[in-house]
């Protein structure tokens, strides 16, 4: 009778510290930034949301992409010369957002990303930017547009 | 009267569980000793309780002995078998989540991402809820229309969503991607990355599906008299059997209402009841969703 308690007891602990695992392990909330207009008062706005989204939830609490395609890599293009655009990206870079450029946009409009654009490296660039936020979905991310 | 009241069963129980105050058990022992039906009611009772307790002697006795005797060993081994298990609980549980944090785009295949989002996003008892709301935003949308289509048409409105939600599989990536503008320049961009997001999956040789709902002033776009890229969106749906134009027969009626507009739609572009319906439709059923 004892015995039997104790292991229902040790069972449904391994069920729930399985699933404290699962729920609340090391997950971060996951979110995908999609951008793709270049109007500047909309771009400072959009960087501005994903600056309070981090500070509301805490830079080691949140991966946070950010996905540019079409005229949206005009954001790194301005970030070259407007240098509080440039100060924006490099905060968030440092609390950890990925900016991400779509390829198929550099080479509709034969884009240089290492000379056009403000601080990309090979890995920052995806094939496709609207496939990418696809992807990033179907892996848990959310989607916000903003 | 007050005898009655007195030797309830409620009274007797607690006289035989010796629960009564020393005064009222003296005087119920002399009353049960004059009456002979009563005294073979508490004999009853009494037995009873004697079963009771005998019954349930055994149990509480047992912990007394483990405390006794074993009760720090016992614990100490309940202790290391409970943390063990709980690591390996833990251990357990990052690697379920695993695939679903990390699933590296190439080596693993769409199937087993849509199987690992499935378990953890309840889709499952969401849907009937989204069919719910499909079903009462169709009957408003057959209602609106009910007087002037015929019975039979009507009736035929929802086979065409039957028939698109049997198209795709899990396997299938499928991107519902929302227009709602009718600015050219933004709409020429949006029929950019429309293409390019086919090509993409056709290069990379993905199996997709993608659905472009246009509602609101993104209407204007596949409206015949309207639209500033028939000939484009018609070569699209040639190239790609994968890509469907879906509009929002609440903006037709909306601009047939209040514009008397005669919405006359390109070919091959279907008609859905809503479009935010749809987005949301197609978002519980595992669709990712893009605003262009």
């Amino acid at each position: 009778m004892r015995k039997l308690l104790t292991l229902t007891v040790l069972a449904m602990l391994t069920v729930l510290s399985t699933g404290c695992a699962t729920l609340f392990g090391q997950d971060k909330q996951k979110v995908v930034y999609h951008i793709n207009y270049n109007d500047e008062k909309q771009l400072n706005g959009a960087l501005g949301n994903v600056k309070n989204h981090i500070n509301a939830i805490g830079k080691d609490k949140i991966d946070v992409k950010v996905v540019m395609h079409g005229n949206g890599v005009d954001l790194l293009k301005v970030a070259n010369t407007n240098l509080d655009m440039q100060q924006k990206v490099i905060g968030l870079k440092k609390d950890g957002v990925a900016f991400q450029v779509c390829n198929n946009t550099l080479k509709a409009k034969k884009i240089s990303y290492k000379n056009d654009l403000f601080d990309v490296s090979e890995k920052d660039i995806v094939p496709s930017g609207v496939a990418e936020v696809a992807n990033l979905q179907q892996k848990g991310y959310v989607y916000i547009k903003p | 009267m007050s005898q009655d009241k007195r030797f309830s069963d409620e009274f007797l129980n607690a006289f035989v569980d010796n629960q009564l105050a020393a005064e009222e058990k003296s005087q119920a022992f002399v009353e049960i000793g004059q009456d002979e039906a009563l005294n073979r009611q508490v004999c009853e009772l009494r037995k009873l309780h004697d079963l009771v307790q005998l019954a349930y002697s055994e149990p509480p006795a047992a912990p007394a002995r483990a405390v006794g005797l074993n009760s720090r060993q016992a614990r100490l081994r309940f202790g290391v078998a409970a943390s063990v298990l709980l690591t390996l609980g833990i251990v357990l549980g990052s690697q379920i989540r695993m695939p679903a944090t990390t699933p590296s785009v190439t080596a693993v295949p769409a199937a087993e991402i849509q199987q690992v989002a499935r378990i953890a996003s309840p889709t499952k008892p969401i849907q009937p809820k989204a069919a719910a709301l499909a079903d009462v935003a169709d009957r408003v949308a057959s209602q609106q229309t009910a007087t002037a289509i015929p019975a039979a048409e009507t009736t035929a409105v929802p086979v065409p969503v039957i028939a698109r939600d049997a198209i795709p599989d899990n396997t299938t990536t499928k991107v519902l991607i929302h227009l709602a503008r009718d600015d050219a320049d933004q709409l020429s961009q949006a029929l950019d990355d429309i293409e390019s997001t086919l090509k993409h999956y056709r290069e990379t040789r993905q199996s997709a599906h993608v659905e472009v709902v246009v509602n609101g002033k993104g209407l204007e776009l596949v409206r015949i008299d309207t639209s500033a890229f028939a000939g484009r969106i018609q070569r699209l749906q040639r190239e790609y059997d994968n890509l469907t134009f879906a509009a929002c027969q609440n903006t037709i009626d909306r601009l047939a209402r209040e514009q008397g507009i005669v919405v006359r739609l390109l070919p091959g572009v279907i008609t859905i009841d809503s479009g935010m319906a749809e987005i949301m439709r197609r978002q519980n059923q595992g669709w990712t969703y893009l605003q262009v």
